[in-house]
């Protein structure tokens, strides 16, 4: 009996010792580049609920992920899927019921702030600087620029590390290559022609649509105006417009406090007003698929969003739909022509930042999701997720341009180039730029090249990109970014729908209103700090 | 001392053992209500707390202000605000046109003839109230959207100009109301049709031989005959004259309407659930709560000064 005792007392003597010294050694269950046992990490994934889509956490790409780490680093991954378009919400009562998973993305900064400012985020700083040397395709990948973006200048925390924006794509403006054939109108070059255009479609919609004409919608926005009627808004920013400004009043990412944002919407206004628009949009919320079923049944003349939107998702995308349902030439095609003041077609694009990794505080296993971030940034991995198999995904031409190929069932891909799963890079990277370049425009399956050319070249041409501003965090922003978003997007709706003559008062009232609910003071407090770190 | 106490004690006991049965059905709702209802009551304290995701309430930090800090925040706050004027008008608007609705219906079926119409009609009268608001919202798109919406559509046909149900403020309120009265006006009446089977029939013989026509009959014996049931009805919607739901406003609504579509619930979604302010929201939640039960109490008070019997 006495000896029984002495050796559970041993053992747990034991237990002890060596459960301290794992938690005073960096990580010494880590030998030789693999886990001597295995360990359990939990990954965030979006779930865009695609029409012939898989299950996003299990899946041909997930069994491919996981066979990688667990073969590598001897790590278990498991997915734990997140409706894209409600993410935000969904995150947030996962990690209030600590529960979300150790490797979390968003979009927004600030949310990750406010997480951090709970002790609810793990600060990645002493992880980066000790594992640094585990980590070396990360830090080819996304460099120090990248992984130190959010370095708080004072108490040096990085919350959270940006995945690289490899293409800086954005947005572009659409409009029906055939309809314009048919009337004999040349592509728009400025504000004037397109809205000429817009004109003639809605003119001839008996001509253009038949039956259907009372269908016709020559210029289509959504109830995310900003987005959807960006280009023509920001050509009315004046170009000379300050870092300083740029920054200041940018917090909004549809850039609603830009100077002489106003009379952007104004021009939409007009347009609402000579039945330009589409008159419904307001009443179809995030998610709604009505806008982009009046595109692919051809009811629609133009339109603005992501600068590939219409080449996406092959069979069940725009462009497939539009051929089969209206015709074999009808086509959207990207096109230029909203100067500003000083003539030029300003894209106002971000820095090269893109998603946001983060870490939450529950996250027990810092270098095994910190192993996982290197596995998917290796060219090898990445390269494999954007392009696939060869022959099932792609093809590979004579000159090494890497031609994508329809697929449907098990191998399909969720979102264009699996960007889900390569959560640290946003856009098709080969290896070689040249390849790369040449690739993206083949990589929309089912789609001529000139069309990606063409989106492609002019999405970021005379762009003008964000910089890297970091003053701390600022307080006065903090929780508030979904309630004034969700704000801007009733202010420009409403003001778009307002009849001409009331346009101002709509407009200054629900832009006063923004401000007084909170943004003013987030204008002060960002241009406060600037002005102490960079001078005024 | 001693004796009566051991005696007290046999008969509870006995008592007990008689009646174990019941009481051992009772516990699974009394366990229902404090697993669910009275445990999660402790979290009210987050509202007087600086809310941490990381940290259990008991360990929050108290809130600023003597712990007053997010009322203070809230009443500071343009959207409460707001969505307190909107939430107190659709409740009252509902209040005033929603609740006479399954009393009048009540009634019209009562006078019925046809047993088996009657029946009919009842039943398809419920069953709107087994459509979620989500399903109903897209019907009122499809029905009502001012271009391609049924109604609209037909209304153009005709040369008489669409009718912004959806997309103009005024005109959203009143849609809102009837949509609720649609869905629930069939099911409310299920209290009212079986509080007038309790009406003793003797008394519409006494009047048919007096000779009262109909108006008459409804006027004196079954209004009268309903008049607990209104009132008990009246008081415990009075109670609710704060609360919000949420899938109703939030799925009508859009951008358009916000002015007058943003409720309570609405703001502590938006605030709370998704920019993560939820000691903010807990203070406006438990405001709300406060509220519904002074009108509570208030409306009972009055109904017994009025010689009714009142709820308790």
């Amino acid at each position: 009996m006495q000896k029984r005792r002495f050796v559970v007392l041993c053992l747990t003597l034991l237990l002890v010792v060596a459960s301290s010294v794992i938690a005073l050694a960096a990580d010494p269950g880590f030998v030789d580049g693999r886990f001597t046992t295995t360990r359990k990490i939990t990954v965030e994934i979006y779930d865009r609920s695609n029409p012939g889509g898989s299950t996003p956490e299990d899946n041909f790409w997930t069994d491919f992920i996981k066979k990688g780490m667990l073969e590598k680093y001897n790590v278990e991954v498991t997915f734990k899927p997140v409706p894209r378009w409600t993410e935000v919400e969904v995150i947030n009562n996962l990690l209030a019921a600590g529960d979300a998973p150790d490797i979390c993305v968003t979009y927004s900064f600030p949310t990750i702030q406010t997480y951090a400012n709970m002790g609810g985020v793990t600060d990645l700083a002493p992880y980066l600087e000790e594992y640094k040397e585990l980590l070396p395709n990360l830090w080819d990948l996304l460099g120090d620029q990248n992984i130190y973006w959010n370095r708080d200048p004072e108490t040096g925390t990085i919350w959270a590390i940006e995945a690289l924006l490899f293409q800086n794509k954005r947005i572009n403006t659409f409009v029906r290559e055939d309809w314009l054939q048919k009337l004999g109108l040349e592509e728009p070059r400025t504000m004037e022609e397109f809205e000429n255009m817009l004109r003639a479609f809605r003119d001839n919609a008996e001509l253009l649509l038949g039956e259907d004409a009372d269908k016709m919608v020559p210029f289509s926005i959504s109830f995310d105006v900003g987005w959807r009627g960006d280009h023509v808004i920001s050509a009315f920013v004046p170009n000379d417009m300050s870092d300083r400004d740029m920054w200041v009043y940018g917090f909004d990412d549809r850039h609603l406090l830009w100077p002489n944002y106003k009379e952007g919407v104004r021009k939409l206004n007009q347009w609402y007003n000579e039945g330009l628009v589409w008159k419904d949009f307001p009443l179809y919320g995030a998610g709604d698929r009505t806008e982009d079923n009046m595109i692919k049944a051809g009811y629609v003349g133009s339109f603005i969003h992501n600068w590939d939107y219409p080449y996406r998702d092959g069979q069940e995308g725009i462009h497939a739909n539009l051929k089969n349902l209206v015709g074999e030439d009808a086509a959207f095609i990207a096109v230029e022509c909203f100067p500003n003041d000083a003539g030029i077609y300003r894209k106002y694009l971000s820095a090269p930042v893109d998603r946001k990794v983060f870490f939450p505080a529950t996250n027990k296993e810092p270098l095994a999701s910190l192993l996982y971030l290197d596995f998917i940034s290796d060219l090898e991995t990445r390269r494999f997720l954007q392009i696939g198999e060869e022959g099932v995904h792609h093809e590979v031409l004579p000159d090494g341009a890497v031609q994508s190929l329809p697929v449907v069932g098990e191998k399909i891909m969720n979102s264009p180039q699996n960007i889900d799963y390569t959560i640290t890079i946003n856009g098709l990277d080969l290896g070689d730029p040249v390849l790369t370049a040449r690739s993206v425009a083949l990589n929309y399956a089912g789609v001529e090249a000139r069309f990606i050319e063409r989106a492609y070249e002019i999405t970021s041409n005379e762009a003008r990109y964000g910089i890297n501003v970091q003053v701390g965090e600022i307080k006065a922003q903090e929780g508030m970014d979904t309630a004034l978003a969700e704000k801007r997007n009733n202010l420009l709706a409403q003001a778009i729908v307002a009849k001409p003559e009331e346009f101002d008062a709509v407009w200054d009232r629900g832009f006063n209103d923004y401000l007084r609910s909170g943004g003013q003071a987030i204008i002060d407090e960002r241009a406060q700090k600037y002005d102490a770190m960079y001078g005024n | 001392m001693k004796p009566t106490f051991f005696l007290k004690r046999r008969s509870t006991i006995n008592y007990l053992r008689k009646y174990w049965s019941l009481y051992l059905m009772l516990s699974i709702p009394i366990a229902y209500f404090i697993v669910f209802r009275y445990i999660p009551m402790t979290y009210i304290q987050i509202a007087f707390k600086r809310y941490s995701i990381v940290q259990s309430p008991w360990e929050m930090p108290w809130a600023g202000n003597n712990g007053f800090e997010y009322f203070i925040k809230a009443f500071q706050n343009l959207d409460f605000l707001y969505a307190l004027k909107n939430t107190l008008l659709l409740n009252f608007l509902d209040l005033l046109i929603g609740f006479p609705a399954p009393i009048i219906l009540a009634l019209l079926l009562n006078e019925l003839a046809f047993p088996r119409f009657k029946r009919f009609t009842q039943s398809v009268a419920y069953m709107p109230h087994f459509l979620s608001w989500i399903i109903i919202a897209g019907l009122a798109k499809q029905l009502l959207a001012p271009t391609t919406g049924l109604i609209n559509v037909a209304l153009n046909r005709l040369g008489l100009g669409p009718i912004p149900f959806l997309n103009d403020p005024t005109h959203w309120v009143f849609t809102y109301v009837f949509l609720g009265i649609w869905r629930n006006v069939g099911w409310n009446t299920i209290i009212y049709l079986a509080a007038l089977t309790n009406i003793n029939p003797e008394l519409y013989e006494a009047s048919a031989i007096d000779g009262a026509n109909r108006w008459q009959n409804i006027w004196y014996i079954t209004l009268p005959g309903l008049r607990p049931t209104i009132f008990t009805l009246l008081i415990l919607s009075l109670g609710n004259i704060l609360s919000s739901e949420f899938d109703r406003p939030f799925a009508l609504s859009n951008p358009l309407v916000n002015s007058v579509s943003n409720v309570i619930s609405i703001f502590v979604y938006r605030y709370g659930i998704r920019g993560l302010q939820f000691s903010l929201t807990t203070a406006v939640g438990l405001f709300q709560s406060v509220v519904c039960v002074i009108f509570l109490v208030a409306a009972n008070a009055l109904a017994k000064k009025f010689g009714e019997r009142g709820i308790w």
